[in-house]
């Protein structure tokens, strides 16, 4: 600490990857990392439109690495946006060009409950958009998978499924045609486990999975079970097989932590609100802290465009401060990915709170 | 036969909270068969049936997906019941002109606040997902709108919102209409910067919103 009471950084002494790894592994570490996961913010830091940053795998790496260097965050998550699988699948996805890839809903690719057998198995090795994330796994792999943590993305199968039919349709075709809903979900899974292994093999430490509709202001839990949670199964088998660790990242309200564990088993889960049943942070911090790591768990929207830095510094403080029950099984990371268009100062912000505050 | 009409009542609301579409299209086509008061069957049978699924939604009971299959059941009735109904007895609204703004498509969120704001008796302009700023209030000057319902699920897309309110300044006719803002990202700090007039966390909080913003506006 400095003498006029003002905390003061010190040095780190382990590369971002130790960090990481410790921390996920329950080891504390020289300190608490820090992930804000900028992604789609990165291409600012090159002046690279989304549209590009979407499309160009070079162009995502080179700013990913220079977005690293400028800010000094521990890990990358090559969260490109939640339509790359969908597109591969047959969906018109929509590039704008300084705004976050969507699908075209007015065009499904799946129009009706009938056109579910449409989807077909692809390989993801060669597919446009998923081979493009591939590639940018192995660039920042070759440039700094030594020393900085890559966390691989996949979306999860009914999460893909609802980018290629309309999320209200297939919510309700989940009471309506089930049969026809799990037959696609079978077949994107089985896509999305070549696409996760081939991330592993092009660089990635870990894999993270995103089962977005594990959450109680979407679904029932059982509902999440049958129609996702048992085939994120040989999912994360797949990826435990291939030799890295398995990541769990939802970014809604009251995830359901016991299902995702169960069917997961995932090392971390990174969350932007209290787990279902947990009424608080601090709550949360205490049911589920020490049984997996938590990665989380600034609000991105605040933290890039409403925070002030010396709020978002305290802010980072307390949380750390909440999750010191978790004997370094935390990671200090935004919610959910920082906001493309946030104050890329707020990223720094984040780093350099668990320089501050995160010593071990 | 003598139809006694409170237990069609029930028997409509029950097949909206039972999610059962044909039996509410058959019961409502029976309440014009049988020329029986069209307003008092949307009333007491569908959107009774509707606030009940929204109980069991606030309960964990229903979620998102039972929800939308009641409002499809609670529309299919409407679409039969609507013609029928004798223009003294319908409820005149606040008018609402809602949608995603552009670049998002992520519209349960605000389909639900539509549905329950027409439920609530707002009369709802759904101009859907992807929706320019310039079109939320060219529509809101069309159709003499007490509020504009503005949603989006994504962080770039927020300053939408904000260019709503910033062409209703230029256009120096803000007063003229509440916006209310929701989603995901939001908060009330980023209503409160935008210059919006409310922000809700949940769609049952946004019916209460613009409840309390449409009294004021035409308390003033």
């Amino acid at each position: 600490m400095s003498t006029n009471g003002t905390a003061t950084a010190q040095r780190d002494q382990l590369t971002s990857l130790e960090r990481v790894g410790l921390a996920l592994q329950y080891k504390k570490p020289d300190r608490v990392p820090a992930a804000p996961l900028v992604c789609g913010a990165s291409g600012r830091v090159l002046g690279i439109s989304y549209g590009r940053w979407s499309q160009d795998a070079k162009a995502a790496t080179a700013s990913l690495l220079a977005a690293q260097e400028l800010i000094g965050f521990d890990g990358w998550l090559t969260l490109v946006d939640l339509s790359v699988e969908a597109e591969d699948f047959g969906q018109e996805v929509l590039f704008p060009d300084w705004s976050t890839a969507l699908p075209n809903f007015d065009n499904p690719f799946i129009p009706t409950a009938q056109d579910y057998g449409k989807v077909r198995a692809f390989d993801p090795r060669k597919a446009r958009r998923t081979s493009g994330v591939i590639e940018i796994v192995r660039g920042l792999a070759e440039a700094r998978g030594k020393d900085v943590a890559i966390m691989g993305f996949v979306y999860g199968p009914l999460g893909v499924l609802s980018q290629i039919r309309g999320h209200a349709e297939l919510f309700k075709d989940l009471i309506r045609h089930p049969e026809q809903v799990l037959e696609a979900v079978n077949t994107i899974t089985g896509v999305l486990v070549e696409y996760a292994v081939a991330q592993v093999e092009a660089g990635a430490h870990a894999i993270v999975l995103d089962p977005l509709y594990s959450s109680a202001s979407i679904l029932k839990k059982q509902t999440w079970i049958d129609f996702e949670g048992v085939f994120m199964t040989p999912i994360a088998d797949a990826i435990r097989a291939a030799g890295v660790p398995v990541v769990v990242h939802n970014c809604g309200n009251g995830v359901y932590f016991d299902a995702v564990i169960e069917h997961i088993k995932p090392v971390a889960i990174s969350h932007a609100y209290p787990a279902y049943g947990s009424a608080d942070l601090t709550a949360h911090a205490q049911a589920w802290g020490k049984k997996v790591v938590t990665i989380g768990v600034i609000d991105p929207a605040k933290a890039g465009h409403e925070l002030s830095q010396a709020d978002l510094l305290e802010e980072c403080r307390q949380q750390i401060e909440t999750f010191r029950i978790a004997e370094g099984g935390f990671i200090l990371s935004s919610g959910c990915e920082f906001p493309p268009n946030g104050n890329l100062l707020s990223a720094a912000t984040i780093v350099k709170a668990a320089q501050l505050y995160g010593r071990y | 036969m003598s139809v006694d009409p409170d237990e069609l009542h029930a028997a409509l609301a029950n097949a909206v909270l039972e999610l059962d579409e044909p039996l509410t299209a058959e019961l409502s086509r029976k309440v014009v068969t049988l020329g029986l008061d069209a307003w008092a069957a949307v009333e007491h049978g569908l959107i009774a049936g509707m606030n009940a699924a929204g109980k069991l939604f606030d309960e964990e009971e229903y979620f998102v997906p039972e929800l939308l299959i009641a409002a499809d059941a609670m529309y299919a009735g409407l679409a039969i019941l609507r013609p029928h109904i004798r223009q003294e007895s319908a409820v005149r609204g606040r008018r609402v002109v809602i949608g995603v703004v552009a670049g998002d498509t992520h519209d349960i969120g605000k389909n639900l606040v539509r549905i329950m704001l027409e439920v609530a008796g707002f009369e709802v302009f759904d101009l859907g997902r992807d929706v320019p700023a310039r079109a939320f209030v060219d529509r809101a000057l069309e159709v003499n709108a007490d509020v504009i319902a503005l949603s989006t699920l994504m962080t770039t897309t927020m300053d939408q919102m904000a260019q709503v309110v910033r062409i209703l300044r230029t256009e120096d006719i803000r007063d003229r209409f509440k916006v209310i803002v929701g989603g995901a990202p939001l908060s009330q700090q980023f209503a409160d910067r935008i210059g919006a007039d409310g922000y809700a966390p949940k769609a049952t909080l946004a019916v209460q919103l613009a409840k309390r913003l449409t009294e004021v506006v035409h308390a003033a």
